[in-house]
């Protein structure tokens, strides 16, 4: 686990209003780091653990300011200031919380969120790369009578996933791809902690729902579809569309977005 | 929806009837000695005659304009002298009232002439005379209902709901003829009310036929509007005011409310502009309701809360039974209909101004509460300036307002005659207040010197402080507590110092929270603020965080922005909060933005407009207008359609996009 400070988490976003995440109104916490490299991922600052600089391409004069050393203990990691943008457009994106802080940021919402019969959301990123922060706030919030929920790619541990499983009220549980050459292929990673965890949650009793994003040539094909369908059974299932844009952040991060350039070869 | 009528009117199909007024002109009535009272009503007679009776196809409520233009009544010469002498407010012309429809849709105009000034009656012979034209044309068509209607109504008080609808059309086309601009419809489904019912109960009428005819008369409001006068097209102020209570306390709310939301958001059209009054009481379904309407994309309905309005309006002096009574002007600014002669738009206080005057100063403040005396002070200079500027107004009469009015010259003032000062820049202000307060008094990051100069030079030589200011320091709208506590204080304090000064016509002044088009007129007079706005940087729209603001959510935002007491800034202007049109289309999207609202009520805000915008349509719409002809969009108080708003317009819709929630 990359993350083994108790008390802190690393998040790159808090949105509220997420109606998607998740019964009634929710606030959704991004956690920062995914043990996944899926080459469509349209979060791709949620992959690193790590707090990442963030660029307005778009606006961005390459004017090289940026790339003066200076003294903020801040800026070391990046080897650029990330003050020295003439219009501003340099942004750190991730921040360390600790538990209390979250907690606190989370409350703000409760009144509202009880009242639409809604909850807290924890997403990312993977929430469970980080899971004793994860496992503190999902106790404090379930002390709060908060409804939680978690949405995970369910890359963990058994024994972590089961844990932080009784912890939370709703799990949203990815399954991409069933077959494991292929999960392999387009997430980097084996699905095999991925099946067992999903066979464990679909018999647990524990409200769950099964999403697949439809990732036209990966994951959208009948095979797929048909041999995930025999996974979950009559577990609820939600298909996700697939966003066409996607790749948006990818250049904010100077980074290219895979899935684009694999298209010609998939489709 | 009558669906041939929709295609003619949105198809422009009757401009071809339009043509030129003929008659006398500013220079022939002052030859003839006649006063501005008869002038106006000798042109609106003029105009009645000009008039050719036009049917639209299917329509069920008859008029429409095909005299397109109308003289001024004044020549040039007499309004640079009249100007010399008062102050004129716009055009001269009354405007942003709400008639009282009811009082004479129920006696008839025959019955109301009995008691007006030779001026007012010349106006109705003209009126009932067209409306007799009218008849002969429905007669003609074979469209004996219309002719029966056309019978009784507006010489008599309406009986049905149809003739209750001909009459409101008829007068309202009749405060537009007569010259007097953004005419508001009031509190339609409260004076409508008795006729639905009764027709209902009475079983002469179904739910159905009462929808088709409310749709007529919504496709109605939208046949001459272009010819109505505003900053942009659609800014023509036909607004029409929901629900709320009535004088006894009982919700207004009906089956009535209800079609007009659903006929609204079927039609699709820019006016009517639906308003809807709720408090913390109002059902959670009414939410949902305007909801689905907020769904369609319009813009509609604006919500204002009586909660907060109602004892707002009584602090100012209003007695209960007309606070309870309110509607709105052409945007959001609270107006009594019948008896508010106010003048709810006459100036603006611009924050961001004050904190730029203020902030030249900052050098020699030792402390915050030096800089924030200073601030003060200059809110109080501004605000002397401003009441100082208004001496003696003056409007052109309007002999056939004054029958829809408690006034015998409503020209010159009714029961209430308060002026309205809208506040612009809010959040742009409370954020910079918050900085100085931050980074130069307790984290000491910048010297006085060093804050005042980067400010000056537009940020170019300190882009560290820029970058902190933009991107970390606490904004409106994140609900941390630091601006907020700032902008309770600006606010406050622009209501208090305007309180116990009374203006030429013996009203008070009343503080507000809207922009109307000063958004843009004050950004463009600044150079950059201490929030890290930069040089040209447009402000907010209405009650709203700064554009450029990280923002997690509308939760954070009704927090923040509900923290203020906003009964101390009744003349209006709503929170804007701008949503994915595709938000709606998850299941229960519509659900959840009622409760966002119902929220945002039990909170205390007072006024609340949402649209549902998609960012891609509207930027291909500027490339492509000609594909997007009926693409409405909310500007401040009011909608339009985006294509043909003026590119600088089109473009801060656009920047709000950024920030969708």
């Amino acid at each position: 686990m990359t993350n083994v400070i108790f008390h802190t988490g690393v998040i790159f976003d808090i949105k509220e209003f997420a109606l998607h995440d998740g019964p009634g109104v929710r606030t959704t916490v991004f956690f920062k780091g995914c043990p996944l490299r899926c080459v469509w991922c349209h979060n791709p600052e949620g992959l690193s653990p790590k707090l990442q600089l963030m660029t307005k391409e778009s606006s961005c004069k390459k004017c090289g300011s940026c790339a003066v050393s200076c003294s903020h203990e801040e800026c070391q990691p990046f080897g650029r200031c990330i003050y020295a943008c003439p219009d501003a457009l340099i942004s750190v994106c991730g921040r360390e919380m600790t538990c209390d802080e979250l907690f606190d940021r989370l409350m703000k919402d409760a009144g509202f969120l009880r009242e639409s019969e809604g909850g807290i959301t924890f997403s990312g990123g993977e929430p469970l790369m980080q899971p004793e922060f994860l496992a503190k706030m999902l106790d404090r919030l379930r002390e709060a009578d908060i409804h939680t929920a978690i949405e995970t790619c369910g890359y963990a541990r058994p024994e972590i996933f089961r844990e932080i499983a009784g912890k939370t009220d709703l799990v949203i549980m990815d399954l991409k791809l069933a077959d494991e050459e292929l999960h392999r292929k387009y997430t980097g990673v084996s699905n095999r902690w991925i099946l067992e965890n999903a066979a464990w949650l679909k018999e647990s009793g524990k409200a769950h729902i099964f999403r697949t994003p439809l990732i036209p040539g990966i994951t959208d094909t009948e095979e797929n579809l048909a041999a995930i369908k025999a996974i979950i059974g009559d577990s609820e299932h939600e298909l996700l569309p697939y966003n066409e844009l996607a790749g948006a952040k990818y250049p904010m991060l100077g980074e290219t977005y895979r899935y684009d350039q694999m298209k010609g070869s998939v489709l | 929806m009558n669906k041939e009528l929709y295609a003619f009117i949105t198809g422009k199909h009757h401009h071809i009837w339009r043509k030129d007024y003929c008659g006398p002109d500013a220079a022939a009535w002052k030859k003839a000695g006649l006063t501005p009272r008869e002038r106006m009503a000798d042109r609106f007679v003029k105009l009645c005659e000009q008039e050719d009776p036009c049917l639209l196809p299917g329509q069920k409520l008859a008029f429409i304009r095909t005299v397109k233009n109308l003289p001024d009544v004044l020549t040039e010469e007499e309004w640079t002298d009249i100007r010399a002498k008062h102050h004129i407010h716009e055009l001269g012309y009354l405007s942003n009232l709400s008639p009282d429809y009811a009082t004479v849709m129920g006696t008839g105009l025959l019955k109301a002439k009995e008691t007006a000034d030779p001026c007012t009656a010349k106006e109705i012979d003209a009126l009932i005379g067209l409306a007799a034209r009218y008849r002969e044309a429905a007669l003609k068509a074979g469209d004996t209902a219309m002719a029966d209607v056309l019978a009784h109504v507006p010489a008599y008080g309406a009986r049905t709901f149809r003739e209750a609808l001909q009459m409101l059309r008829i007068l309202h086309w009749s405060v537009w003829a007569e010259g007097e601009y953004h005419n508001t419809l009031g509190r339609f489904d409260l004076y409508m009310k008795p006729y639905f019912e009764r027709d209902i109960q009475a079983g002469t009428l179904t739910r159905e036929e009462a929808y088709e005819l409310i749709c007529d008369f919504f496709l109605d409001c939208n046949i001459d509007s272009d010819l109505y006068p505003g900053i942009q097209q659609g800014d023509n102020g036909q607004s029409m005011m929901l629900g709320g209570i009535d004088k006894d306390g009982n919700s207004v709310y009906s089956d009535l409310s209800v079609l007009c939301l659903r006929a609204s958001g079927e039609i699709r059209l820019i006016d009517p502009k639906i308003n809807l009054r709720v408090s913390k009481d109002t059902p959670l379904e009414v939410f949902k309701e305007g909801s689905r309407l907020t769904a369609a994309g319009l813009g509609f309905p604006q919500y204002s809360n009586d909660d907060i309005v109602i004892p707002g309006l009584e602090k100012l002096g209003y007695a209960h039974e007309d606070a309870v009574n309110y509607a709105v002007a052409a945007c959001w600014e609270f107006i009594i209909p019948r008896t508010g002669a106010d003048i709810a738009n006459i100036g603006a206080l611009s924050f961001p101004k004050v904190i730029d005057k203020a902030f030249k100063k900052i050098t020699f403040c030792e402390t915050m509460e030096d800089f924030w005396a200073e601030v003060e002070a200059v809110i109080k200079a501004e605000l002397d300036e401003m009441t100082a500027a208004i001496g003696d107004v003056w409007f052109i009469p309007a002999p056939f307002m004054d029958l829809l009015a408690d006034s015998e010259d409503i020209s010159r003032g009714g029961r209430y005659n308060n002026f309205g000062f809208h506040g612009t820049g809010v959040a742009c202000a409370a954020d910079a207040l918050a900085a100085v307060e931050k980074y130069l008094f307790t984290e000491k990051l910048r010297t006085a010197e060093e804050y005042l100069a980067a400010v000056e030079n537009d940020y170019r030589e300190d882009t560290e402080l820029l970058s902190l200011l933009r991107n970390r320091a606490p904004k409106m709208g994140q609900n941390t507590g630091a601006p907020e506590k700032w902008a309770k204080k600006l606010l406050h304090t622009f209501a208090s110092l305007l309180e116990g000064r009374k203006n030429c016509r013996g009203g008070c002044y009343r503080a507000g929270t809207g922009t109307a088009m000063y958004y843009l007129w004050h950004s463009d007079e600044l150079g950059a603020s201490p929030d890290g706005r930069r040089k040209g940087e447009p402000l907010g729209t209405n009650y709203s965080a700064s554009l450029f603001s990280k923002l997690d959510g509308p939760v954070s935002i009704v927090d923040s922005f509900t923290s203020p007491d906003l009964t101390e800034t009744v003349n209006g202007g709503p929170l804007t909060l701008e949503f994915q049109q595709k938000m709606f289309d998850a299941p229960d999207g519509v659900d959840k933005v009622a409760h966002l609202v119902r929220y945002f009520i039990r909170k205390g805000g007072h006024q609340l407009q949402l649209n549902a915008v998609s960012r891609d349509t509207l930027l291909d719409a500027q490339e492509h207008p000609e594909k997007y002809p009926h693409l409405i969009v909310r500007v401040w108080g009011w909608s339009a359609y985006f294509v043909e708003l003026d590119k600088c317009y089109q473009d801060q819709v656009l920047r709000r996009q950024e920030y969708v929630l």
